[in-house]
């Protein structure tokens, strides 16, 4: 199975700009690799500050990578010229998390759904009408809606209105960057099930970004968990979130407000995630790990194999059977 | 948009139009002079009188409108086509031109503009021609910052990135995206500086170093009318007049756009009253509960009229009971445990019904007796921890500050007890992080130092609202823990008001699930979970994902408006056991066995067990 | 620490760069500043007399000698001799300059005392009589130019009720109740302008701060209505309104040339006019120099005093 889209050890730190001062750079992403097949859909979990966000503009090439470099195909997408880099873009598509900032307050919906025809000239212009109000009807609105403006629509539609858009220029691959967090519980799931529709109907590879474990069960096939920019563990969906291997993957389920009839024992975390400016050594993870040795300090634990296609970057292997050591 | 205010752009097209059509009114030679007419008051003839040479007034003074909007308007043109220019080349074009365009307009700004104007006048020599690149260049670092501050800001937008994750070119999402949306802004800020303009040429004028006589000027003929005033006062008021009558009319205008382009200027309802209006008859004390609402209604004036998104809402909270609202955005919980406080927004008012707080009927008490209750018997944490702290005190003393409004303590000992208090809600190192401030915090530990402060004075009543919705899914946990544990050893009553059921599931004694600004289901949280009687009930739970890792099942449709309810029950329009039933009458809240109540008038033939696992698609 | 050494720098590098252009501005602009000092009234320049000026300015030396030279002097506080009368510029500032400090400083001070309570009295009860009234009287305030007013004053004061003379100055050791009457007017006549702007600032500041979460949070410990109004509403409401302030005073300090005028008050600003009018190079050079460096010292300590009230600025 070749990857339609590979990250290879992807790195990327910011600039921590301030006005006159400069801040040590923070490490958003370190070596971390991918690879999504065709019609597959990956989740990517991870907290605020994970690099989860960064990972889905660098394999769109909206950032570039400081290492690594990201394959479409096998073309490496830093080597594509300017021109050659936009028409890739047809190909690859995204979604945002905020259905209010996403959308161009001051644009009708229906020429910004058109955007992607004009620009990778799709349709000639007599066309647009019709596709516009096709697409419309994929994301299960009316074609009347192409005239309104977005602060006509509410949250959930304005979602729908942004998946169209991305769906305008045919993508293979889309990223969904926590695209029903900011919804109300009731409309999450209605948008869920139209990416999950929209999956299988249209075989689109995808890239699902999020915090929350269960939402990324009920729609991928296979999952990674981040942590500071690193990769913790990944391997099929239901193997790691039956069996997760890593402490951290074990925390964040626990941790996971899930059926409110099976309460679970809690795993609770020492203090907040550090600073990716300021990363702690050996394990990232060990600051707060309730199974932390003294020798995760000076190690960084390779991806290891814990089942078929299933790693985790951990030194211990009792974490399943062990209880977690009291915490503070 | 917001609807624009056309009287102050009738104004100043009104102004425009005189200076326009000056040359083709039949006026006096604005130049002739009349020596035996000097400082002739009106007349027929001369309608505003004749000034200190014999030149008709009127003509002068609408000969020089064309003067100063003249100036005014070539010098802003150039300032805005360059400032534009300079500042889109700024935030588009990399760093180095982002440095230059910015840097130099440092430069000028390094002169008081009037003084720099002075300074170009001594080198270049008065006049119209030295006048209209002086005020260009004076204004430019205005636009030069207006559009770059539009550009970095649109930028950052995600329909911004959008456009370019669709693979538009740079100069497409220049013209389409970013021009349109720092159009607004341009626009103000011409506006703002059109007036300037005016002001600063009048004054130059003035002082003989703009316009030249005897060429007419509104700053010249003020400046002149100086040297007569004793003999011909009028002489002078007419110039100022229409100097202040177009500057306020362009302030005005300015004004307008502002408020029309920036939702943020927009007039909204504030202040810092906002007491509970009285209230007729009182009921008797609700027994031990601690928490008593019955029949609350919140209303709220809008520009579409007033709006009740809180209706009848009657809650019960026992010592030592945690409570769950539970409901979805503009469900009317968070205004419901507002109410519960005194803490409405200005703009909303309770209209019917009472609230009770350890047998005080909060309605009959004025703010001051309020306020005494506040922190004391009832306390509240709110959603963002971060902009619910104050950004320029420390957080000891925000502690502190909780305890000396009830308490006179000495200084030390409230010290004392703030560290205490962050000790007490497990934030390491308390002595240190005292004296930090709200951005030097992480999210988990701001959400600590709120509940700290709301402990601060052992309330019996705490009303979180939304306490971990901003918070990582691991720091949220914390949370709850902490609040799990002040509940143990407190006995302390929690109103918890969440839009999440998962969340309150471990917490929570009882749950009351609103939609649409009234309760429609509650009960004990255990037999609600196991067995909701109300569809809406089952649809929130079923939209969780479950364990098997099943889709969740979506409720159709969006939450109605406030001013739009359906006429019926307010759920039927998305429900999937809608009857005609339903949409005929409004269904009461009604008692069901075992302290339960529900909305629905089909829960015996609705009411099964959970939906979730049997139906998973 | 090192926010505020970088910001300091930046600053010196500003005057450094204004002092230069406007070093090069007198010598690069088109036409020779001797020849048209001497040329006015229209007849042509002596050959001979616009040499002999050449000579005093030292305009027939190579620029980078004459650049060398003025920044050389201008360390020593010499800003070279007027061509008016010969005496040294930099003397005639000192004596200039308080009086238009102590001018300024007064109009901030009435503006301050009026604009600050009545925007937050305004503000506190949003819509009501005094709001309305004052909101229109600032709008005036902020529409009509300072020497309108000024010259208005004089008009109604001192022409028409003959309360008190059209202008002048006195020397406060000399006549000190008659020195503060005659600062009075042309301080009115700032202040207006100033009060109305500072009660627009407070006034939104206030309505803005007052709806903050943390106000809320204030109130909902049970914190005394005063105390949050002065502790948690104004503490933040004052910061932009004292930026405002500042950048004011900045302005203004190039801007009492009219009111000066008008007043017949020996200020900096009116020494300018004149210079400008005499086309007397040094002069000019010298006061736009001082006032510039007087400017961006005021704006280093608006930026300075910003990270003092707010800590997140601190932060960078």
């Amino acid at each position: 199975m070749t990857a339609l889209l590979a990250a290879e050890d992807l790195s990327r730190r910011f600039a921590a700009r301030g006005l006159f001062r400069r801040g040590r750079p923070v490490q958003a992403v370190a070596g971390v690799s991918l690879a999504i097949a065709r019609g597959e859909a990956v989740g990517l979990v991870g907290e605020s500050g994970s690099g989860k966000s960064t990972i889905g503009r660098l394999v769109l090439g909206l950032l570039a990578p400081d290492a690594g470099r990201v394959l479409l195909e096998g073309t490496d997408l830093a080597s594509l010229r300017e021109a050659a880099r936009r028409r890739v873009r047809r190909r690859l598509q995204l979604v945002f998390q905020d259905p209010y900032s996403s959308l161009d307050p001051r644009r009708r919906v229906g020429r910004q759904i058109a955007d992607g025809l004009a620009i990778h000239r799709l349709a000639p212009p007599a066309q647009r009408r019709e596709r516009v109000a096709a697409l419309l009807a994929q994301v299960g609105l009316a074609p009347e809606h192409a005239e309104r403006f977005p602060h006509q629509f509410s949250g959930g539609q304005r979602q729908r209105i942004g998946i169209a858009r991305a769906l305008a220029t045919g993508p293979e691959f889309l990223v969904a960057d926590e695209p029903v967090s900011a919804l109300d519980v009731s409309v999450q799931a209605q948008v869920l099930a139209l990416l999950a529709d929209l999956r299988t109907r249209l075989g689109l590879a995808l890239l699902f970004i999020s915090h929350d474990l269960p939402v990324v069960r009920s729609l991928c096939d296979r999952v990674v968990v981040l942590y500071l920019g690193r990769i913790m563990e990944e391997g099929p969906a239901s193997e790691v979130l039956r069996h997760p291997r890593h402490p951290y993957t074990r925390a964040l389920l626990a941790a996971a407000p899930g059926d409110p009839l099976r309460p679970r024992a809690r795993i609770l975390l020492r203090g907040d995630p550090p600073s990716p400016a300021d990363p702690p050594s050996g394990c990232v993870f060990r600051t707060r790990c309730p199974y932390v040795l003294a020798e995760c300090a000076q190690v960084v634990p390779a991806l290891r194999s814990g089942g078929p296609g299933h790693r985790f970057a951990c030194i211990r292997d009792d974490v399943e059977t062990t209880l977690p050591a009291p915490t503070a | 948009m917001r609807r624009l205010n056309w009287l102050p752009v009738a104004a100043v097209a009104a102004i425009a139009i005189v200076a326009l059509a000056t040359p083709l009114l039949p006026l006096p030679d604005p130049l002739a002079m009349d020596i035996a007419g000097r400082l002739a008051p009106p007349s027929r003839a001369h309608w505003l009188g004749q000034d200190q040479y014999g030149r008709d007034v009127l003509s002068r003074l609408l000969w020089g409108s064309r003067v100063s909007l003249g100036v005014a308007v070539l010098a802003c043109g150039a300032a805005v086509a360059l400032g534009t220019a300079l500042g889109l080349a700024g935030g588009f074009l990399g760093r180095l031109a982002e440095l230059l365009a910015l840097r130099s307009m440092d430069i000028v700004l390094c002169f008081p503009p009037l003084l720099l104007a002075l300074l170009v006048v001594t080198l270049l020599g008065p006049g119209a021609a030295t006048l209209v690149p002086l005020l260009a260049l004076l204004y430019l670092p205005g636009f030069v910052r207006v559009v770059y501050a539009g550009v970095l800001s649109v930028r950052s937008q995600d329909y911004a990135e959008a456009m370019r994750a669709l693979g538009a070119t740079r100069l497409r999402i220049m013209t389409r995206t970013i021009l349109p949306n720092i159009g607004g802004p341009i626009l103000v800020q011409f506006s703002l500086t059109m007036a300037s303009a005016i002001v600063l040429e009048s004054g130059l004028s003035f002082l003989g170093l703009g316009v030249v006589p005897p060429a007419p000027s509104w700053g010249l003929m003020i400046g002149a009318a100086r040297s007569t005033m004793a003999q011909a006062p009028l002489l002078l008021l007419w110039p100022c007049l229409a100097l202040s009558l177009t500057i306020l009319a362009m302030n005005a205008l300015c004004d307008a756009l502002r408020d029309a382009v920036d939702p943020q200027r927009a007039p909204r309802p504030a202040g810092l009253r906002g007491t509970l209006a009285p209230h007729a008859p009182s009921l008797a004390p609700d027994g031990d509960a601690l928490l008593a609402l019955r029949g609350l209604t919140v209303e709220i004036d809008t520009p579409a009229g007033a709006i009740r998104p809180v209706r009848d809402v009657s809650l019960r909270l026992s010592p030592g009971e945690t409570l769950a609202l539970v409901g979805e955005s503009g469900s009317g919980k968070s205004l419901t445990g507002l109410a519960a406080m005194g803490l409405l927004p200005p703009a909303a008012r309770v209209v019917a019904g009472d609230i009770r707080v350890d047998g005080r009927d909060l309605r009959r008490l004025d703010e001051t007796a309020l306020r005494r209750l506040r922190g004391t018997a009832m306390a509240m944490v709110f959603q963002d921890p971060l902009s619910s702290l104050n950004p320029v005190h420390r957080i000891g003393a925000q502690i502190g500050e909780a305890v000396r409004a009830h308490h006179r303590l000495p200084a030390r000992a409230v010290r004392e007890r703030a560290v205490g208090l962050l000790r007490r809600v497990g934030i390491p190192d308390p002595e240190r992080r005292a004296r930090s401030f709200a951005h030097e915090l992480s999210g988990g530990m701001r959400q600590r130092a709120m509940i700290a402060m709301a402990i601060a004075n052992d309330p019996r009543l705490l009303i979180a609202d939304e306490p971990t919705t901003a918070l990582d899914t691991t720091v949220q946990a914390q949370i709850l823990e902490l609040i799990s544990g002040l509940k143990r050893q407190g006995g302390m009553a929690i109103l918890f008001i969440t839009h999440s059921l998962p969340v309150v599931a471990e917490i929570a004694d009882t749950l009351a699930v609103m939609y649409a600004g009234e309760i429609v289901e509650q009960g004990a949280a255990a037999a609600l979970f196991a067995r909701p009687l109300h569809p809406y009930t089952a649809a929130l739970l079923a939209s969780v994902p479950g364990e098997d890792g099943a889709l969740p099942r979506s409720i159709p449709g969006t939450v109605p408006a406030p001013h739009d309810l359906p006429p019926g029950c307010r759920f039927a329009p998305r429900c999937a056991h809608r009857r005609d039933a339903c949409e005929a009458a409004h269904p009461p809240l009604a008692p069901v066995g075992d302290d339960r109540l529900t909305r629905c008038i089909r829960w015996r033939d609705f009411a099964g067990t959970r939906p979730s696992a049997e139906t998973a698609a | 620490m090192a926010w505020a050494i970088r910001r300091v720098g930046l600053s010196i590098l500003l005057i450094w760069i204004a002092a230069s252009i406007v070093f090069l501005a007198i010598r690069l602009v088109p036409g020779d500043p001797a020849e048209l000092l001497m040329a006015q009234g229209g007849a042509p320049a002596d050959p001979g007399a616009v040499a002999a000026l050449h000579t005093q300015l030292g305009l027939d030396r190579p620029m980078a000698a004459q650049y060398v030279d003025s920044f050389r002097r201008l360390l020593h506080g010499d800003l070279g001799e007027s061509l008016q009368d010969g005496t040294p510029v930099a003397g005639e500032i000192m004596r200039r300059l308080p009086r238009t400090l102590e001018l300024i400083g007064t109009a901030a001070a009435i503006a301050l005392l009026i604009g600050v309570p009545a925007g937050l009295a305004a503000a506190l009860r949003r819509g009501g009589a005094f709001d309305r009234a004052s909101s229109a009287v600032s709008t005036l305030g902020l529409a009509t130019p300072i020497f309108v007013i000024g010259t208005l004053i004089v008009l109604i004061f001192a022409q028409l009720l003959r309360w008190v003379p059209a202008g002048g100055y006195v020397p406060l050791a000399q006549a000190p109740l008659r020195h503060f009457g005659l600062l009075l007017m042309p301080a009115c006549a700032i202040a207006f302008g100033l009060a109305s702007t500072m009660f627009r600032m407070t006034r939104t500041a206030v309505l803005d701060v007052s709806q903050r979460d943390y106000v809320r949070t204030a109130r909902a410990k049970g914190v005394a209505r005063r105390r949050v109004l002065i502790h948690h509403v104004l503490r933040n409401a004052l910061m932009p309104v004292v930026t405002v302030l500042a950048l004011q005073l900045g302005t203004l300090l190039g801007g009492t040339v009219l009111v000066e005028y008008v007043f017949n008050y020996p200020g900096l600003s009116g020494m300018l006019v004149d210079a400008v009018n005499a086309r007397d190079y040094p002069e000019v050079e010298g006061i736009v120099l001082v006032i510039s460096i007087l400017f961006v010292t005021l704006n280093l300590a608006v930026d300075l005093l910003y990270a003092a009230l707010d800590p997140r600025v601190r932060q960078g």
